[in-house]
């Protein structure tokens, strides 16, 4: 099904099958390829033409291949407009190692199937039952619905609440621990209202703290709250995972870029990882339908430059968008990560 | 001419025959795509399916009505292939079987929105198969009452059934008084709707039938066969005899004209186990006899299966 030879020693899950971790050169770890609301695939005014779709994500994918970007990180998830298919083909046509992502949430964005199940009461999925869920999409591979299954996943991605954790989110966030613990690929989480507090739900599973990236650090409240660098001093990985978004509740560039270095000069540069976490086609959110022609590139072509500006050596920037996000993405177990800075 | 929407193109009204008013190709709540353990292959979906389309036509069935919803596994162009080999009328809906069966993209959507798109599907097509819905599904979300979101679907169905002329399908009975405020509120006549599951076990006892009866309402008796004598009963099942005799209470009552039954079944389920024995088939099986047995004459047999659907599944122009 995958076209490359079995790969020795650490690898990474893509789409194309396991590659040695060494091969993916500078990774963007948070990014959506397609990105379709749920439901929206049946909505009368919205048209998912695939080879169009595909068209312009390989135009995208080869900008940032020829800017120096190996693998993009599809952390969508399983229910929001993941095509395993279309990123085997995207990944062959252009050359970039694509990762993609088992998971699901908030609760917002679940199907009913999971919240309102035809038993009586009512009673929504509980934490093993989503481990099971999304550990079979590493070991068995992701699913095509109702059709087949293909390669494994890279990931477990998850999401609480804006608002805060609900207890659904509670449990899709234990599952997807445990689903990590179980076959060894990281956990991604995007925090709800409270970054510490969700990443101590996973850890809390038994994974440790260095499987885990938490995303959406970039966010005006995590700035203010200090959640950078508690995250990073706690072991996870710090995700600034809107790079070149301003304001909509973001910090400018010049912030994220001076909170890397603060990062940086406080030794945890080993827990930073950018991306840029614009999708590269956008359904179901006509605020997003327009999406830049060079989302991706962005990350190489001007955030890099900014960082050095702030005094960040070439090997800083090479830990950060090579070196921490392979570490996280290999396959295997994984000692908890000791650091544990004043 | 008085017609109906069937997933192959409109019919005369005429055409319709024998109708099975309430029931499902295949259900499965959304997300249950994902889980393999419901999958089944494309051989055993059509080996399940269309043994029990072709008995149905066999008995003298004219008409399947299926029930899915939007999000719930409905596949137009799979009704199409079996509707065109089996000689079986099938009619698809729009609209969804409850608010907690809305995906986000919908949840989050306007009534305006919401009519528009059961309009399209209506009078346009759904999705890309050509195939128009004849009827607009709606519904109580699991909890008793009706939600917000339940609230707009039900408002926008309102909204398209008004603009199109096709009639509106409840999943559940309760709640009626807000259901039909709504459809005063909008204006539409409450003929024009089938206010379902009044018989069902669980809420049969909260379900104010003679009253939505009383208001004008046309009142669905359609989960016929989901009994407390089956081998593995699903929870809303109910005894046989306190089902049948429900039934039978309610039409002496002089409401004849307003009742329709069907048995609710799935051909193949999608994302549950289905309930072993129970097929549409149920209606010419046990349901025809027992009513029979119970002095009910060809005329009255005839109102409750062919008169009664044809005058509401009829476009209303
Ligand atoms: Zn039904």
């Amino acid at each position: 099904m995958n076209g490359n030879p079995p790969a020795e020693g650490p690898t990474v899950n893509t789409v194309l099958g396991p590659v040695p971790a060494s091969e993916l050169g500078v990774i963007s770890v948070h990014e959506a390829l397609l990105s379709v609301v749920p439901g929206a695939e049946h909505a009368f005014d919205v048209t998912i033409d695939r080879a169009e779709i595909f068209e312009a994500l390989a135009a995208k994918l080869r900008d940032f291949r020829g800017h120096g970007g190996g693998t993009i990180v599809d952390s969508t998830g399983m229910f929001h407009g993941r095509d395993v298919r279309l990123l085997e083909a995207l990944s062959r046509a252009t050359g970039v190692h694509i990762v993609a992502s088992t998971g699901m949430g908030p609760e917002e964005l679940l199907g009913g199937y999971f919240l309102t199940p035809q038993t009586n009461p009512p009673t929504p999925w509980p934490a093993e039952k989503f481990a099971d869920l999304f550990g079979k999409e590493v070991t068995e591979g992701m699913v095509v619905p109702r059709v087949e299954r293909r390669g494994a996943a890279g990931l477990v991605t998850t999401t609480a609440t804006r608002e805060g954790m609900t207890a659904t989110d509670e449990s899709l966030f234990r599952g997807a621990a445990h689903a990590a613990v179980s076959t060894g690929v990281p956990v991604s989480i995007r925090f709800g209202a409270d970054a510490v507090h969700d990443l101590e739900i996973v850890l809390d599973e038994g994974l440790p703290a260095g499987r885990v990236v938490v995303g959406g650090l970039d966010r005006t409240d995590a700035y203010a709250a200090g959640w950078p660098l508690a995250v990073a001093r706690r072991g996870a990985y710090v995700a600034l995972d809107h790079v070149g978004t301003e304001g909509d509740g973001h910090v400018s560039d010049a912030e994220r870029a001076a909170l890397v270095a603060e990062l940086v000069e406080s030794g945890h540069g080993d827990r930073v990882l950018l991306s840029i976490g614009t999708p590269g086609v956008s359904k179901g959110e006509p605020t997003r339908d327009l999406t830049p022609e060079q989302p991706w590139s962005h990350l190489l072509t001007t955030f890099v430059p900014l960082l050095k500006t702030r005094g960040l050596s070439d090997e800083d920037v090479q830990r950060i968008v090579v070196d921490n996000p392979r570490d996280l993405l290999t396959v295997g177990p994984h000692a908890a990560h000791e650091q544990e800075v004043a | 001419m008085p017609r109906v929407n069937t997933v192959l193109g409109p019919i005369p009204t005429e055409e319709l025959g024998l109708v099975a008013v309430h029931e499902h190709i295949g259900y499965g709540m959304p997300g249950s795509e994902l889980d393999t353990r419901w999958w089944k292959t494309p051989e055993e979906r059509y080996d399940e399916t269309v043994p029990k389309l072709r008995q149905f036509h066999e008995y003298g069935g004219g008409t399947f009505v299926d029930a899915t919803g939007i999000c719930n596994g409905r596949d137009v162009n799979y009704y199409q292939s079996l509707s065109e080999k089996t000689g079986v009328h099938i009619v698809a809906s729009t609209g969804f079987v409850g608010g907690d069966t809305a995906l986000p993209f919908f949840a989050r959507a306007t009534v305006d929105y919401l009519a528009a798109h059961f309009t399209h599907e209506i009078t346009v097509g759904i999705g890309n198969t050509g195939g128009k819905a004849g009827i607009i599904k709606v519904g109580v979300s699991r909890g008793g009452r009706m939600t917000d979101l339940d609230k707009r679907i039900y408002r926008a169905a309102a909204r398209a059934a008004l603009a199109t002329g096709v009639p509106v399908l409840t999943h559940l009975a309760i709640d009626a008084e807000n259901a039909i405020a709504i459809f005063t509120e909008e204006g539409l006549p409450l003929d024009r709707v089938l206010f379902g599951h009044v018989d069902d076990g669980v809420n049969a006892d909260k379900t104010r039938d003679t009253w939505i009866a009383d208001q004008g309402g046309r009142i669905g008796f359609d989960t016929f066969g989901y009994e407390t004598e089956l081998p593995d009963p699903p929870f809303w099942a109910r005894p046989r005899k306190e089902r049948l005799e429900h039934f039978l209470r309610f039409i002496g009552e002089g409401r004849l004209h307003q009742v329709l039954a069907s048995a609710d079944a799935n051909c193949s389920p999608l994302g549950w186990p289905g309930v072993e024995g129970h097929t549409v088939n149920y209606i010419f099986e046990d349901l025809i006899p027992d009513l029979r047995a119970a002095g009910l004459d060809e005329a009255a047999i005839r109102t409750i299966f062919v008169d009664n659907p044809a005058s509401f599944l009829s476009i209303a122009n």
